[in-house]
């Protein structure tokens, strides 16, 4: 892991200086950007039942084309994780068995979505934003009760309404921050330790990240 | 433009690559205790009244076998016993027609496959054959996923001896698995706590 951050530092910091030699103008609307952020995922209803932690083991990566004045459209694929230990609990299964265990669980999921944005100020240093997301997931829900690991996996059809901002870190600057906070709605269900009762999982995601931006 | 693309893409696959699904191993769920338990749901536990338990426990390794007889093999079975007392099941002695009877074994260590259904396997003197006449012993129903034994496990069954029929079947009517008891640092108070916890998630268990 940190020689992948290393590499990509570099990277960063090589491609920024190539970049800000081009600069023509005082402000530009982007023409595209790629965004890289740090997910942190908060379970919301049936899915905080199942873990209730908030969860910073996520990232996404995404893309934005500008098609005219603030409007864009583009993609974002990510990958996240939710996980507990939930201490000893028993389950009852109707042939008469129980099991009393430490158990542990966790999701994982790959999210990939197309994305429709409006930028307000497209051309300012704060460009605040209204999208929505609408694609799928992949996801996998595993209860761990010592060496057995019980899961299921699903995909599902999802919609995400977002609010955040794209801030240059100059005028002319190719590169800056994204912050953005979502809520994100999904056909996806766990039925490992409550039936069907656990379906429409949602949770909210606050997105942190660094932006590459061109002209 | 497609060479900060194509790194960018780089980045997330091995970003993905690198990202475990799976708990970090400071996280040992398999040193925790796990106590199974299994009873035969045609069975009404309140037609027995009798029971009887054995002083030793046996123990099972990979080469040998013997007996426990030690204060903690005495305390794992009053734990036993105090539990059916309070159920309201009196314990009396083997030539006595007990309805019921106890069987604990410790298995040490041992990597087992156990075949169900059917004719429980074996390991040659898991049950007393001086006891019960015999040397088969059939499982009315089987424990669904217990099927190998990797870490050290104490094992009690119940035997239903009203129905002990001519060919020397028995009717195992309640089964307890406690497993990981060789992987941590369990004390027999744990052990003993893991015994009430057994009869606790056994719904109906009771003589009355």
């Amino acid at each position: 892991m940190k020689k992948i951050f290393v590499l990509m530092a570099f990277v960063i910091l090589t491609t920024g200086s190539i970049q800000a030699q081009q600069k023509t103008s005082v402000g530009f609307a982007p023409g595209s950007y790629y965004t890289f952020s740090w997910n942190t995922t908060f379970t919301l209803g049936d899915f905080n039942d199942w873990v209730s932690n908030a969860s910073p083991a996520g990232f996404d990566i995404g893309g934005r084309y500008l098609l005219d004045k603030g409007l864009t459209v583009g993609f974002n694929l990510g990958w996240q994780r939710v996980s507990q230990n939930y201490g000893y609990q028993t389950y009852y299964d109707p042939d008469g068995s129980a099991i009393t265990a430490d158990n542990y669980r966790f999701t994982w999921m790959v999210p990939f979505q197309g994305v429709i944005a409006y930028h307000f100020l497209p051309d300012k240093l704060v460009s605040p934003y209204l999208g929505l997301g609408v694609g799928g997931d992949y996801m996998e829900h595993h209860l761990l009760v010592q060496e057995i690991d019980a899961y299921t996996t699903r995909w599902d059809f999802s919609l995400t309404p977002e609010v955040g901002a794209l801030i240059k870190f100059g005028n002319f600057s190719n590169w800056g921050a994204l912050v953005a906070f979502n809520y994100k709605w999904t056909t996806n269900k766990i039925e490992l330790y409550k039936g069907d009762t656990s379906k429409d999982l949602s949770m909210l995601n606050l997105k942190v990240g660094i932006c590459l931006i061109v002209r | 433009m497609k060479t900060k693309l194509t790194l960018l893409i780089l980045f997330a696959g091995l970003l993905f690559s690198s990202c475990s699904k799976y708990p970090p191993s400071s996280i040992r769920l398999t040193e925790d205790l796990v106590i199974y338990t299994k009873y035969d749901t045609s069975t009404s536990f309140s037609k027995f009244h009798t029971f009887y338990i054995s002083d030793t426990i046996k123990w099972i390794d990979s080469h040998d076998s013997g007996y426990y007889t030690d204060s903690k093999a005495q305390a794992v079975l009053n734990q036993i016993t105090q539990n059916m007392t309070k159920r309201g099941y009196q314990r009396v002695a083997a030539n006595n027609n007990p309805d019921l009877a106890f069987m604990v074994v410790a298995v040490k260590n041992v990597n087992a496959t156990v075949y169900y259904p059917g004719w429980y396997w074996g390991y040659p003197g898991y049950y007393p054959p001086w006891y019960w006449g015999g040397s088969g012993y059939y499982y009315p129903y089987y424990p669904a996923y217990i099927t190998t034994y990797t870490t050290g496990t104490l094992m009690i069954d119940m035997a239903d001896l009203t129905l002990l029929t001519v060919d020397s079947k028995i009717w195992i009517r309640w089964n307890v698995y406690i497993r990981a008891l060789m992987t941590g640092d369990h004390t027999i108070s744990q052990i003993q706590q893991c015994i009430d916890q057994a009869f606790n998630q056994t719904k109906g268990f009771s003589a009355n």
